[in-house]
Parts: structure tokens; sequence; C-alpha cells
């Protein structure tokens, strides 16, 4: 006869066999993927193991609350990460059967540090592949503008420390302008790799507009960086074309976000400290220029100006020295026209004195021979003079001789001419013309001649032969 | 030169460069007073860019609202 099992009893025998089979906990390595707790408290997971992308074992986990509530602090301070699927876990079970629910693991402990290891394991491997790909220092190779002053953010607009980033921005010390806009993205879980990516895509649209990329996320111990250690993230990141800031809140190992990013910093007020610090830079940079230009002008000037005196002076000596040096040739000049005067004119002087003498001794032989010549003449002069004036001696004698003879004869004629003339100036005498009864007026003592002479009134005189009379004329030309 | 349009690179390396030619005397007088006015003005430019709102980039970051 065929043994028949009732389900029950089978699952019973299962149940015993597993029993015995596994007496003890057993240590497991596996992967979360589901985790669920309930309102309870308990917590319930599916445990898979997968060689490559195949799941090749799959099997249901409990961890009872009273063991949860110590177990996932426990493992989330030690790891950093939050207890949830898509981790690697080693684990401390019992391999439970229950005839109605099947098989399951009882998780009684957990060791974190294999999920830490495996973690570290799975990063390193992010990181080579960045490498190996060459993008691993890509964003550090750029470089920060000299301002960073515009500023796209990724976060999320309730985390506290996205307002911290704000406030630390807006209130800066000096006053600085920053223009920032906010592109929201989950900051954690698993929409954040996704959310954080196509923010970065949002941000490439105006990748000229921006200086920098802010990935800013407020803090916590409970944080789960998982996020930042995601290789598609950061292949984004390394090859974005602005340098990316993070400030994601942590103060453990780097996230491999941190590693690629241009700079990284702890926390968003730090990531704000550090753009207000580059603008300060570049603003105490300005003011260095400002004082310096100001120093430099100055000593320019003063340069210039000492230059000019220093040209004034030279200028004033050199102006001297040529002055004294021209007196001193014109001087020297001076002297030898004067030397040379003195000669010349010693010269001219004994040339005149040459001349002089020669003239002198000219003139007295011209003297000597003029003399000679004028006593020769005056010798020639006095025999011919002799010679005339006896010729003329003889010429006067015989004239005296003839002169004699026609005066006599002159004189005879003359003698009887005038006793024939006497007769005739007896009758013309005026007194015997008077005596024949003409007269004579006169006016003034002058005798008139003419009635133009005279005018009414004139007194005139009348010479008669015997006397005058005084008249005064009354009538004119009748 | 389009001034309005410079930016902090060009203004701080121009300055750098004029502070560098007075420095070593390259500047003759009136260009050293020249200079120095254009050094006044991109300074100004500067920190009027660092400190005041520039209308125009507030504009941009609206439109990304959008």
């Amino acid at each position: 006869m065929r043994q028949q099992l009732t389900l029950f009893k089978l699952n019973q025998q299962i149940k015993e066999a597993l029993n015995e089979a596994f007496p003890a906990t057993v240590w497991v390595v596996a992967e979360v993927s589901e985790l669920k707790e309930n309102r309870s408290g308990h917590c319930y997971l599916e445990l898979v193991e997968k060689d490559e992308d195949k799941i090749i074992a799959r099997a249901r986990a409990t961890i009872w609350s009273y063991t949860y509530r110590m177990l996932k602090p426990y493992f989330e301070t030690t790891t950093g990460r939050f207890f949830s699927h898509d981790i690697k876990i080693l684990v401390q079970a019992t391999v439970e059967f229950h005839p109605a629910f099947g098989l399951s693991l009882n998780i009684k402990d957990i060791d974190p540090a294999y999920t830490v290891g495996d973690m570290a394991l799975q990063r390193k491997e992010i990181i080579e592949r960045l490498r190996n790909e060459g993008v691993f220092e890509m964003n550090r190779e750029l470089q920060l503008p000299i301002v960073p002053q515009k500023i796209a953010v990724i976060s999320s607009k309730t985390a506290a420390g996205y307002e911290d980033f704000i406030n630390q921005l807006e209130n800066n010390g000096h006053g600085f302008k920053f223009y920032t806009h906010l592109f929201e993205a989950y900051m954690q879980g698993a929409a954040a790799v996704p959310s954080i990516i196509q923010a970065l895509e949002n941000i490439f649209q105006y990748d000229d507009f921006f200086d920098a990329v802010a990935i800013i996320r407020g803090g916590g111990a409970s944080a789960d960086l998982n996020c930042f250690d995601n290789y598609e993230l950061a292949f984004n990141i390394s090859q974005f074309p602005l340098p990316v800031v993070t400030g994601i809140g942590h103060e453990k190992d780097d996230t491999i976000i941190d590693m690629i990013a241009h700079t990284r910093l702890k926390t968003p007020t730090a990531v704000a400290g550090f753009f207000i610090n580059g603008v300060e830079l570049f603003y105490d940079r300005l003011v260095q220029n400002e004082s310096e230009i100001v120093r430099l002008t100055r000593e320019s000037l003063d340069d210039n100006q000492q230059r000019l005196e220093r040209m004034a002076v030279e200028i004033n000596q050199m102006a001297s020295s040529f002055i004294r040096e021209k007196s001193d040739v014109l001087s020297k000049k001076g002297n030898r026209l004067h030397r040379n005067v003195n000669r010349f004119a010693f010269l001219k002087n004994s040339e005149l004195n040459n001349l002089k003498h020669d003239l002198q001794s000219a003139l007295s032989i011209w003297r000597v021979e003029k003399r000679n010549k004028l006593d020769q003449k005056r010798r020639v002069l006095k025999r011919v003079a002799g010679e005339i004036v006896l010729t003329q001696k003889n010429y006067i004698v015989h004239l005296k001789e003839l002169t004699r003879h026609s005066s006599r004869r002159f004189l005879q004629t003359e003698n009887e001419r005038f006793h024939l003339n006497s007769e005739t100036v007896r009758l013309l005498t005026p007194v015997n013309v008077l005596k024949r009864g003409y007269t004579l007026t006169l006016k003034n003592g002058q005798i008139v001649t003419s009635v133009n002479q005279l005018k009414i009134g004139d007194a005139i005189e009348t010479q008669f032969a015997d006397g005058k009379v005084k008249s005064k004329i009354k009538k004119n030309k009748l | 030169m389009a001034t309005k349009k410079i930016s902090y690179n060009e203004a701080v390396s121009e300055i750098e460069d004029i502070l560098e030619k007075i420095e070593n005397e390259e500047l003759d007088v009136d260009e050293l007073a020249e200079k120095v006015k254009r050094v006044s003005v991109l300074l100004k430019l500067c920190k009027d860019k660092l400190t005041k709102t520039n209308d125009q980039v507030e504009q941009i970051l609206k439109e990304m609202e959008e």
C-alpha cells in the first residue's frame, strides 16, 4: 500500500528534518531585495542571491520587533546607511519552517562590518571604473570662476541645509550679491540618483550662465549616503561642464560624489562660506590693486617731480658752465684780438713812419729840385725882364718926347676953344637967366620941374633974380 | 571697449597689467593719468557688479522658474 501523508504531516516532517539539520543559528550572506516594517514593528524581508543579475536563491526572513529595535540603529550607525533594500548583509538566523507559511529565516543578529566591507568594495569598484574611463579627475580639473557669484543649487526646498545655505549667502558681511537658483531633487532614497541627474540636465541648459553647481543637503547621523556612492551620478557629475561643490552633511568618509566633485565641503553652510570666501579674495585683490595703484601713481608722480627738479638744477648748471666757457673763449679771443690789433697797429704805425720818412725825404728832394728850378727860372726871368725893361725904358723916352709935342699942340687948340665958349656960358648962367625974367620954383629947397610934384596946400618958394617969395598952392593944374 | 560686458577676469587682468606697467615705469605722465582713470573705472565696475543687483541676471533667473 502506498504510504500517504497529509500536507500538514509532510510539512511537519520537513520542519522536524530542518530542525535536525539546522539545530542552531547559521550565518548567512544575502542581499536584501525587499524590506517591510509592519505596524507592530516587525520587519519582513526578502533575501536573494544573484549570479550576475540572475537570482539564484530566494528566501523570506523576519526580524521580530524586539530584535529589530536594536539591530536597525546598530546597523545604521555602524554602516552610515539605511537598513533597506539593495544592501548586502551578513545575518545570524535560525531556519524556521512553518507548515502553513513555509520556509523563513528568523534573523537574530547582524554583522554590519560585512556590509561596510561590501560597500567599500563596491565603492572601490566604482572608483576604479571611473578612473579607467578617465573621468575621475575631470570635474576637479575645471577652473572655478574668479568670482563664483551665480550658483545653481541642487537640493530639496524643505531641507534645513538649503535654507542655511541661502541665508549664509544673502547675509554675507560684505554685501556681495549672489544669484542662486534651486534645481529641486530628492536627496536620499531610491529616487535621489535619477532626480539629481535630471537636475544636472536642467542646469546644463544654462551652463553659460552659472559659475558653479552646489549639491547640498542637511546633515544627520542617520543620513543615508548610499545614493552618493552611485556610479551613474558620479559619471554625470565628473563630466559636468561647471565645477560642482558638495555639502551633503556628513562627517564620515567621503562619498564618491565628494571625491569627484570640484570641491568637497562638509555642510551647506561651509559651501556658502566657500563661495563668499572666493568673492572676498577677488574683492581683496581689487582693494589691494586699488591701494597699489594709488601708491605707485603717487610714487611715479613724485619721481617725475624730482626728475623735473633735478633737470632744472642740471640745466641751470649746464647753462652757467656753458656761459662761463663761452665767456672764457670770448675773453681769450678778445685778448688775442687786442694783441693782434696792437701788433697790427704797431706794424702799420712803423709802415706809416717809413712812409712818412720816405715822403719827407722825397719832399725835401722835390723841394731842393723845385728851388733849383725856381732859381734857374728866376735868373732867366731877371735876364728877360732886364731886357724888357731896357726896351720899354727906351720906348718911354721916345713916348715922353712924343707926348710933349702933342700936348703943347692940344693945349693951344683948347685954349682958343675955351675963349669961344665962355661967352655962351655967361649968357646961360642962372643969375642971368633970372635977370631975364625967369623964376625958379623950389619946394623944401628942391627945384620943382613939374606940376605933378605939387599938391594943394604945399608951400613953395619962388626964386627971383633979386630974392625969393614964399607962396602956397591953392589950385592945381589949371 | 565695451566696458559694460567686461568680465571680472578681463577687468582684473587689465588692472594688473596697468599696475605692472606703472611699476616698470613704462608709462609717461600723460599715459599714467589716462590709465589710472581707466583703472578706477574698472574698479568701480567690478565693485558694482559684486554688490549691486543686475536686473538682466535677475531676469534670466526669473525665466528659469517658468
